[in-house]
């Protein structure tokens, strides 16, 4: 074979996203172009909507819980450990944050840390163990890493309305009064429209600096090439004297480490914790697996289709707020997940990881 | 001269198995040492103990003169030996840099930056020492598979390996790359180092090796100098007893057309083209070859042929009628037999007992499914036939097929493929993994066949197989075919030419660039 | 390897275990499941508050007793036969127990909707895809089946014979509904290569989205301030024969039910399509080697997996509800827990229902009679199905106990066990 025909092979991949990428910004366009000529007419709404501020402000918001799990299933699924758990990590994570900011009084500081941030650390704390939990399982266990993901979200799932109600006596936690609030950075903040970057929630410059740093890590260390060698072909990586397990360990730690960061955030950033059907989490844990694939594994790449799904439910929310026209906000609120079904429809051929969802054995079976 | 390896009566028992019996081997250093052998003689589990994948059941392993106990490759690493795999240890996407350093990369910015700077540079040196042509920025994805066995020993290198071991090195290279490998070889040990590489080829084990030792079930059945010896003396040493080197076919008249391909073009699983333009027919009583290096398209034109890929041009014919775009199941209705590649992912279910695997492919038919219900009273005596006549062994019908060895799945394949009473044999290696007297059988049925006018397309990468069986010969070299050519008017070395790509009449006026200075 | 390949490798590691094995793991993962749980119980019960302590260990007084909620559960699953309150171990008989109870017929109910459910997941399951979309099929094929009865119930005579021609066919028509809705991700799949575990879960919560709006917008019971259909009248519905009114079970659709379990299997087991299916799901490779249509066979799969979850939506409709209401309960993810457990074997089906059942239908015993939450079912359906994921805990557990060697077997000739060494 060719180097042109690899490289023409890399072009068509490109091209899909470049094709889907160029979709989003002409869709926007269009509507630009419209509310532009009509300014009064449903167009002008939906071009208000895009271009304001408090959608960029709250698209940023709603982005950090998928970002974050996104980037956990990086480090995961790149080290050969497909984490379809994430979901639940996000849930047991949201969770425990409420939880432990109320038992430890919302208002009340520990060695002058104030109990929310207490209560962002235990989430993160309970998302690293329950990774942890399915770490063990899948690799020393060697369990199948779907059905153990899948079990992961359904413990979750059970387990936090269960202790909720346990709690509280109902499935939602009571609303702490108080939330992670928002960081605002003087000037910078008062730039029109970018200026919801400077003026955001605590957990939107982590996600910022998450962002470069996990791309740093995969690609710039030994231990990113590791984690790359670990889940595209374990045993070239046994064979210089590297243990696969413990890579792959670290990577699945990562990922509960990171989805927790975005667990604590999603209820922290409302203070509460919604515990009904699906819970407040609703998806997104999914939402993210389909992001990363979106953006090929790399971490600024699943920020990327992350953004656009949460720019997605951002303008879903603020549609629904318009009056004078009739889709029901339920039909509305399907758009992010239509949305995730085609792009993976049209994406379907992703190049996962080689050795991603197999167990790793060192071949010898005597001691 | 000095001992590199002393190998002091190994043992290593699996459950069910004993892969070897109280081995000795003794490797002077500098020298080239070929590990010789039948498949499953126990060549790469001996040299698994010696990298420490394995540790021995019994015995001492001695490097350098003093007793060593290797836990895991690491030590083998530290102790100076390296290891090229069969299958390469690389990691596909990342550069032959990233690969060379891989587990031992230089670092930068208090060790949390891998430098990629003084990486490259290293590469560079150690190629340059060594005198390897390779590129450090290339992916290994893209560089082809000489290349790729380079990275790989320079990896060694690059880990101060005195020792090479090299698995298989010629299997999947050209008989040019192979010279190639062996010019390298005598590099190394020039500069001290010592290689050890595992082979089941007599030629290449006099032509390369200071010594040989041969291994026959799992016992070392003797170690002689390359120069004392003869292909005679080391063939009866492998199989222990005389044994017919290359199946002869006698010449026979052959019948009517029953497949033409016609200028046939498809793409392999990533859409890269890897058949274009292939055109040929066998007829009725006749065997056609088909050799070539391993990836060159063997695979994709099989699949085309048999109804398992869609052509991207060209047409096929079967017995008068087009079937380039016919279905599978279709083909197979219509007497295709296919002996497939690989018996693991396709030949057979491995969770499904004999009984059931013996009617795949017929799930459907009217023998076996006559109204859409399985008659398992049928499939049960069709597989203990099988088992019977084809010397399955253990004759368990019940038996999930994972449990059987190699050999036996295999002879279970071709049993149920040639008793579909087929009009059309597609053999790829048949051979493959199978002991000499089961390939004797093989090959004696696909002859058979042949003498009662079925068409055999017969794809193997041993070229004496498919020279000794075939009445015509295609060479096969990056998706083309090169050549068809008389198997019994035509030399190894000729037919080693076409598998490289070199047509011997266009050599002069083809349009390629000459390729770099002389060494 | 794709990502979809990587999916059927799992399931066929799931699947290479031996019949016994499997019945072994399934039970060993019920415990261990049950071990966890009271863990569980026990911890929460020191979170919560109450008056006096359930249980007392190690000196500390625990709020819930997890040997009392398990006690409490399975009696008041089988609509109390023991007569727990009464002091010491051995509990005595109740002398008022009848077998056609309220909390006996709960069970059943819920059995009867597990084994559609378990069905459909352990069909997919077989053909080698992850259906985790039961659910919506379900909530769909539900929601087709209360709206087909409900317009087409005043074109026909009230009454059995009504009854007769309308029940059937409106469970034929949940099928269609939730096998198409089923075939989606099956042709996303065959056609699109799109990861079916990430598409069905998706189309689970459009499905619960537009069966909201369906009903909410033009289909509602206008006299009701719920989202729910208008309610059918009763001889349009399975209404319970035996057991008692409040229980909404029928032993028809438990019998229908067991029907389909028997001719699954058949299918499964007895004809080419089976064939076809169970080769794809266990080596796709091979499948298409032995000329399975790989396409055809994962859209047809997929639509009779989503046609048996119609079916459950069907049941749950004519059955349970007499009309569709929004908040339809998770017996699609129910039925992966049934599934799992079952082996995917529609045999195993029938226990893994009737155990999962008795739980379900005992957790409202427990929340009545111990103040344990009745999520605490969804925890222990999550703990089985690690449980019952990891084999190989079992086994490691299993070889540490049993101190036996290894037994070798003998070798049948030179070549390396599976494999070849060239």
């Amino acid at each position: 074979m060719s180097t042109t025909t690899i490289d023409r092979l890399r072009d068509t991949e490109l091209s899909y996203r470049a094709t889907l990428a160029g979709g989003a910004l002409s869709v926007f366009l269009f509507i630009a172009l419209l509310g532009l000529a009509f300014p009064s007419s449903i167009w002008g709404n939906f071009l208000a909507i895009l271009t304001s501020r408090s959608t960029l402000s709250s698209a940023l918001r709603l982005s950090v819980p998928i970002t974050f799990a996104a980037l956990g299933g990086i480090f995961s699924e790149k080290a050969g450990v497909v984490n379809i758990g994430l979901e639940g990590l996000l849930i047991i994570s949201a969770f425990t944050a409420v939880i432990t900011t109320a038992v430890v009084g919302p208002e009340m500081t520990v060695l002058g840390l104030p109990a929310i941030w207490i209560g962002f650390f235990a989430g993160i704390l309970s998302s690293v163990l329950f990774s942890a939990l399915f770490a063990v399982v899948c690799i020393r266990f060697k369990a199948d890493q779907i059905i153990a993901g899948l079990a992961v979200w359904l413990i979750a799932l059970g387990l936090a309305p269960f202790a909720a109600t346990v709690y509280y006596g109902g499935v939602n936690t009571d609303n702490l009064g108080t939330t992670l609030g928002t960081w605002t950075i003087p000037v910078l903040s008062d730039i029109p429209f970018f200026g919801a970057f400077f003026d955001a929630d605590p957990a939107v410059y982590m996600m910022l600096v998450a962002v470069p740093a996990s791309w740093y890590v995969l690609n710039r260390t030994a231990f990113g090439r590791h984690v790359r060698a670990s889940g595209e072909n374990p045993k070239a990586l046994d064979t210089v004297g590297v243990d696969v397990s413990r890579v792959r360990y670290a990577g699945v730690l990562l990922s509960g480490f990171l989805a927790g960061v975005g667990g604590s955030a999603l209820s922290l950033g409302l203070g509460q914790f919604v515990g009904n059907n699906q819970t407040m989490v609703n998806g997104k844990g999914f939402i993210a697996i389909v992001a990363y694939l979106f953006g090929n594994y790399n971490p600024v790449g699943a920020f990327g289709a992350s953004f656009l799904f949460a720019g997605l439910e951002a303008a879903q929310i603020r549609l629904q707020q318009v009056p004078g026209y009739a889709i029901p906000d339920s039909l509305i609120q399907t758009i992010p997940y239509v949305t995730v079904l085609v792009v993976l429809a049209l994406v379907g051929r992703t190049r996962i990881p080689e050795a991603a969802g197999e167990h790793y054995d060192t071949g010898d079976d005597n001691r | 001269m000095s001992t590199a390896v002393h190998l002091d009566e190994i043992t290593k028992r699996f459950p069910g198995v004993v892969a070897n019996d109280d081995v000795d081997l003794t490797v002077e250093r500098g020298t080239v040492h070929a590990l010789l052998g039948e498949n499953g003689a126990g060549k790469t589990t001996l040299m698994n103990i010696l990298y420490g994948l394995y540790e021995p059941t019994e015995g001492t392993v001695h490097v350098d003169g003093e007793p060593r106990d290797f836990d895991s490759p690491a030590d083998a690493i530290d102790a100076g030996i390296g290891m090229i795999h069969q299958h390469f240890m690389l990691v596909d996407p990342m550069t032959v840099a990233e690969n060379i350093v891989l587990g031992n990369e230089p670092r930068k910015w208090f060790g949390t930056t891998v430098d990629r700077e003084r990486a490259r540079q290293e590469v560079i040196d150690l190629s340059n020492r060594y005198g390897f042509d390779v590129t450090p920025d290339d992916a290994i994805e893209d560089v082809s598979v000489g290349v790729q066995q380079r990275v790989e020993i320079l990896k060694a290198l690059y880990r101060g390996a005195d020792i090479l071991i090299l698995d298989e090195p010629t299997a999947v290279l050209t008989p040019q790359e192979v010279e190639e490998l062996f010019r390298v070889f005598e590099e190394l040990t020039a500069q001290g180092k010592t290689i050890i590489f595992i082979s089941h080829k007599l030629g290449e084990a006099m032509h390369a090796a200071d010594d040989i030792t041969v291994l026959r079930n799992g016992k070392n059945v003797g170690t002689v100098k390359a120069d004392e010896t003869s292909n005679e003396e080391l063939a009866e040493l492998m199989v222990g007893r005389e044994v017919l080197l290359e199946p002869k076919a006698e010449p026979q008249e052959p019948g009517d057309e029953v497949l033409s391909v016609q200028n046939l073009s498809a793409k392999d699983n990533r859409g890269i083209p890897a058949v274009s333009d292939v055109s040929f027919d066998i007829r009725e009583g006749e065997v056609f070859g088909i050799a070539g290096v391993d990836g060159n398209g063997q695979s994709q034109l099989v699949e085309a042929i048999t109804g398992l890929r869609t052509p991207t041009g060209g047409a096929i014919s079967y017995k008068g009628r087009d079937v380039t775009n016919a279905s599978r199941r279709s083909r197979i209705a219509d007497g295709m037999a296919y002996i497939p590649e690989d018996r693991h992912e396709r030949g057979l279910v491995m969770d499904f007992d004999l009984v059931q695997n013996g009617i795949l492919g017929s799930q459907h038919s009217a023998t076996f499914a006559a109204d859409g219900r399985i008659n398992w009273a049928d499939a049960r005596d069709h597989a203990e036939r099988i088992i019977d006549e084809y010397d399955v062994r253990p004759p368990h019908a019940d038996a999930d097929a994972e449990s059987f060895s190699g050999g036996n799945q295999q002879k279970f394949i071709v049993g149920r493929e040639f008793e579909r009473e087929p009009d059309l044999v597609v053999a790829t290696h048949p051979t493959r993994g199978v002991d000499i007297g089961a390939m004797e059988f093989i090959h004696e049925r696909l002859l058979d066949l042949r003498a009662e006018g079925k068409a055999v397309l017969l794809v193997s990468s041993k070229l004496d197989e498919v020279q000794g069986l075939s009445d015509r010969l295609g060479v096969m070299h990056d998706g083309e075919l090169m050549d068809i050519v008389d198997p019994r008017n035509t030399t190894e070395e000729e037919i080693g030419l076409l598998m490289a790509g070199e047509r011997p009449d266009t050599a002069e006026t083809d349009a390629e660039p000459p390729v770099g200075d002389a060494k | 390897m794709s990502a979809t390949e990587n999916a059927k490798a799992v399931l066929r590691r799931l699947t290479a275990a031996s019949a016994t094995e499997r019945i072994l793991i399934s039970f060993a993962a019920l415990i261990m499941a049950v071990l966890v749980g009271a863990v569980i119980i026990l911890v929460s019960g020191r979170i919560t508050t109450c008056q006096t302590a359930a249980t007392t260990l190690f000196g500390t007084g625990f709020c819930y007793d997890p040997v009392e909620v398990y006690l409490v559960l399975f009696n008041g699953a089988l609509g109390e036969p023991f007569l727990v309150n009464s002091p010491g171990i051995l509990k005595p008989l109740n002398p008022d127990w009848n077998p056609l109870n309220f909390g006996f017929a709960l069970t059943l109910k819920e059995t009867t909707l597990l084994i559609f459910t378990g069905l459909s997941v352990a069909v997919s399951f077989r053909a080698g895809l992850f259906n985790i979309g039961t659910q919506g099929q379900l909530v769909l094929g539900g929601l087709a089946t209360a709206l087909f009865s409900f317009f087409v119930a005043p074109l026909l005579p009230s009454g059995l014979v009504g009854g007769l021609i309308l029940i059937p066919l409106a469970v034929v028509v949940g099928a269609l509904v939730g096998g198409l809705y089923g075939a989606i991700p099956g042709a996303l799949k065959a056609y699109a290569d799109a990861n079916e575990v990430i598409t069905t879960i998706m189309l689970n919560f459009i499905a619960a989205q537009i069966a909201f709006v369906l009903v909410s917008e033009f289909f509602g019971n206008p006299d009701s301030q719920v989202v729910e259909t208008t309610p059918l009248p009763d001889w349009a519905t399975l209404l319970p024969v035996a057991f008692p009114q409040g229980g909404d079970f029928s032993i028809l659709a438990l019998a229908f039910g067991l029907a389909l379990v028997v001719a699954v299997w058949f299918l499964l087991e007895q004809t080419s399509f089976g064939y076809d299916l169970r080769t794809s799901g266990e080596q796709p490779e091979a499948a298409e080697y032995g000329g399975v249509d790989a396409k055809r066979t994962t859209v047809t799969s997929m639509f009779l997996s989503g046609a048996l979850g119609g079916m459950g939506g069907a049941i749950w409709v004519l059955m349970v509800m007499g009309k569709w209401q929004a908040g339809v309960p998770a017996l699609g993810f129910d039925g992966i827990t049934v599934s799992i457990l079952a082996g995917n074997n529609p045999f195993g089906v029938v226990p893994a229902a009737l155990l999962f059942g008795t739980l379900k239908s005992g957790s409202l015993a427990v929340q009545f009679g111990t103040g344990v939450p009745k999520q605490l079912v969804g925890v222990l359906r999550g703990l089985i199905i690690l449980f019952v994921a990891m084999p190989e805990f079992f086994r490691m557990l299993g070889s540490t106990i049993d101190l036996e060697p290894d037994r070798e077997t003998v070798a049948t000739d030179g070549g390396s066990l599976g494999g070849d060494d060239e």
